[in-house]
């Protein structure tokens, strides 16, 4: 609530200090993603992968950077010009902005600290890791997301090519096709932590379910609950479409499309475009970290609340993320392509009644008792 | 600061909505249509119903603004030009809905409240969720009735006059 | 906090300016989302009071007009693909199949 916040100098910085951190992360994401991508495909594929730049070829992405900024900038003749430059952008924001919302670590008390005589912080001041942490937490991710469509649509319809048409009317169905298996899958998420504020979801998976001879305890991850695994495959494979991986990948199938919405696109622009795809990987990999796999808590261990523990789920936070994109590329170099009717089919005829079929599941867990 | 937020996207949504009914281009004017909308969900947040912004952002810019960008693309709207009303229609319409807005002003400046409402206003799910199933729930039944009827009423429309391929996406 | 008769004048361009495209324009589509960005401008005005008053039905009444502009949506735009398949336009001048 923007009224009935108090706000200082000390909050205007530590806010800053937590976007210059996560856009940091983020912006790294895209060269590290396309290292481990390539050398994972080439251990999938049982060859050597980019092995010449740098050592185990690190450096090859920033090669890859540095060839895309000196490579000419293409726009078509017939391309509609101010939205063919947007375009990227509109593909980038919602990967960017999405990550807001979403927890990143234990809350810890920040020290009294005294630098040359001056009091830089008082005592008492909590440090919350979240940029945002806003009561309709759910609800702003999924409002994000639903508009990572347009990027996509802009960019195929103002090159003014009908590949580019093509992959982005596939992109855009597909895309609103599994934002509602998405969104009803993490209603069941929402059902269980009775809030939509991501900070309470994330508090309510760190609890146990039950405790065994005292030492045997389950922790209370989403992914973990009996009612809430049905919900956890519906929402992990839309994201594989809502991202438009591999074996969802439509709006690029290369031997179909030749390029999919971004035929067109040369330079950094095309370069943009490979960002906003791994960014959206990242933040879909933190959103369901948050909603399934308990967020930033460590199972069997009771995080303190100081710096120390901070870094700790930071870590193990970071950690869960980056398992899930590992998974991402795994999946694409193991399974293949599907149909694109295949795909809608399995959209709207299967993950549609399943997820209707898991709240009412998990509602009548919640209404008996048991969760 | 409040004040800065408030007029920066209020000029954002006057002038992309002034973009929507000026420019020829309906996938313009679609995605200026987006911008105002999003600039009102800024202002929903201002209200103090960030649960609404979210709608707001997910229903009309998430939702219906993809799927009038859809038909707009579909029919290939953008190449053919919109012929212009006649002149003197042109003239109306310009100067009655200037007319209109000078009356709205001068109603609103003159009988609407000008104090701050006092106190917190708590506007989030919970509060919408009970009141909803308390007070309104047939009305909640009957929109989910009207929405079923619009689904199917969509694909009967669409789908008679295309083929089958493309009116399975549009009725979506 | 900002006064609600700022939201009020805010709401009342937009509707205005609505009200403009709905007379000025001839390109169906056009027209249809000078209608949304009035009930849009409805929207703000029933938000606006809601918090003037401390009263949730305002908001209700926006969830409802959310759902049903959704629904007008769909069948507008589906009118629209069959005029023009039918017509092969969509200028609201040239649908006079039910005039006399």
């Amino acid at each position: 609530m923007p009224s009935n916040v108090a706000f200082d100098a000390t909050d205007i910085v530590l806010s800053i200090v937590k976007i210059a951190v996560i856009l940091g992360l983020w912006l790294n994401v895209t060269p590290i993603m396309v290292w481990v991508e390539r050398r994972g495909s080439a251990l999938i594929q049982d060859r050597p992968g980019p092995n010449r730049v740098g050592p185990f070829g690190l450096l090859q992405s920033f090669a890859d950077a540095l060839k895309f900024i000196l490579k000419e900038d293409i726009i078509p003749a017939q391309a509609h010009k101010w939205l063919y430059t947007l375009a990227p952008t509109f593909g980038l924001i919602p990967a960017l902005t999405t990550i807001a919302v979403v927890p990143w670590g234990r809350a810890f008390v920040i020290p009294e600290m005294h630098i040359l005589g001056r009091t830089l912080f008082e005592g008492g001041r909590v440090f919350n890791p979240i940029i945002a942490d806003v009561n309709a937490g759910i609800l702003v991710i999924f409002a994000l997301a639903s508009l990572g469509v347009y990027g996509i649509t802009i960019a195929g319809w103002s090159s003014s090519n009908k590949y580019s048409m093509f992959g982005a009317i596939r992109a855009s169905a597909q895309m609103i096709s599994y934002e509602l298996s998405l969104t009803l899958a993490a209603v069941s998420v929402l059902l269980v932590a009775g809030s939509l504020r991501l900070t309470d979801v994330v508090a309510q998976q760190s609890d146990y379910y039950f405790v065994l001879f005292g030492f045997l305890k389950l922790p209370a991850w989403n992914i973990a609950s009996p009612a809430m695994w049905l919900s956890f495959i519906i929402f992990f494979v839309s994201a594989f479409a809502e991202t438009n991986r591999l074996p969802f990948d439509f709006a690029e199938a290369e031997a179909e499309l030749v390029a999919g919405y971004h035929t067109e696109y040369s330079s950094m622009k095309f370069a943009l475009f490979f960002m906003a795809e791994y960014m959206a990987m990242a933040t879909m990999s933190a959103v369901i970290t948050t909603l399934y796999l308990g967020g930033w808590d460590i199972p069997w261990y009771n995080e303190p609340a100081t710096f120390f523990g901070f870094l700790l789920s930071f870590l193990a936070f970071m950690a869960k993320v980056s398992f899930l994109m590992f998974i991402f590329v795994w999946v694409r170099w193991t399974i293949p392509r599907l149909k694109y009717d295949i795909l809608m089919r399995i959209g709207w005829k299967f993950f549609l009644p399943l997820a209707i079929l898991n709240i009412v599941i998990v509602a009548a867990f919640i209404a008996g008792g048991w969760l | 600061m409040e004040y800065a937020i408030f007029f920066l996207f209020a000029a954002v949504a006057v002038i992309f909505a002034l973009v929507v009914i000026l420019h020829r281009n309906p996938v313009v004017g679609a995605l200026s249509l987006v911008a105002s909308f999003f600039a009102l969900a800024v202002m929903y947040v201002l209200l103090e119903a960030p649960f609404l912004a979210a709608l707001q952002v997910i229903v009309y810019a998430g939702a219906i603004m993809v799927l009038f960008l859809f038909v707009i693309m579909l029919l290939n709207l953008s190449h053919a030009p919109e012929p212009s009303t006649r002149p003197i229609q042109q003239f109306l319409g310009y100067t009655s809905s200037a007319a209109f807005l000078i009356g709205l002003i001068y109603y609103i400046s003159k009988y609407a409240v000008t104090t701050s409402p006092t106190g917190v206003f708590q506007a989030d799910a919970r509060t919408i969720g009970i009141r909803m199933f308390e007070a309104y729930v047939f009305p909640f039944e009957m929109v989910s009735i009207l929405l079923l009827a619009a689904i199917v009423g969509a694909l009967y429309l669409s789908g008679r006059a295309l083929p089958a391929a493309s009116s399975s996406e549009v009725g979506k | 906090m900002i006064p609600t008769h700022w939201f009020l004048i805010l709401s009342a361009i937009l509707f205005t300016i609505g009200v403009c495209g709905v007379l000025t324009r001839r390109n169906g589509i056009t027209i249809f989302m000078s209608i949304e960005l009035m009930v849009n401008a409805v929207n703000l005005t029933f938000l606006a009071y809601a918090r003037q008053m401390h009263d949730t039905h305002g908001l209700i009444f926006v969830f409802f007009i959310m759902a049903i502009a959704a629904a007008e949506a769909a069948i507008g735009l589906a009118i629209f693909i069959s005029l023009f398949h039918h017509r092969d336009t969509i200028d609201v001048d040239e649908a006079n199949l039910m005039h006399w």
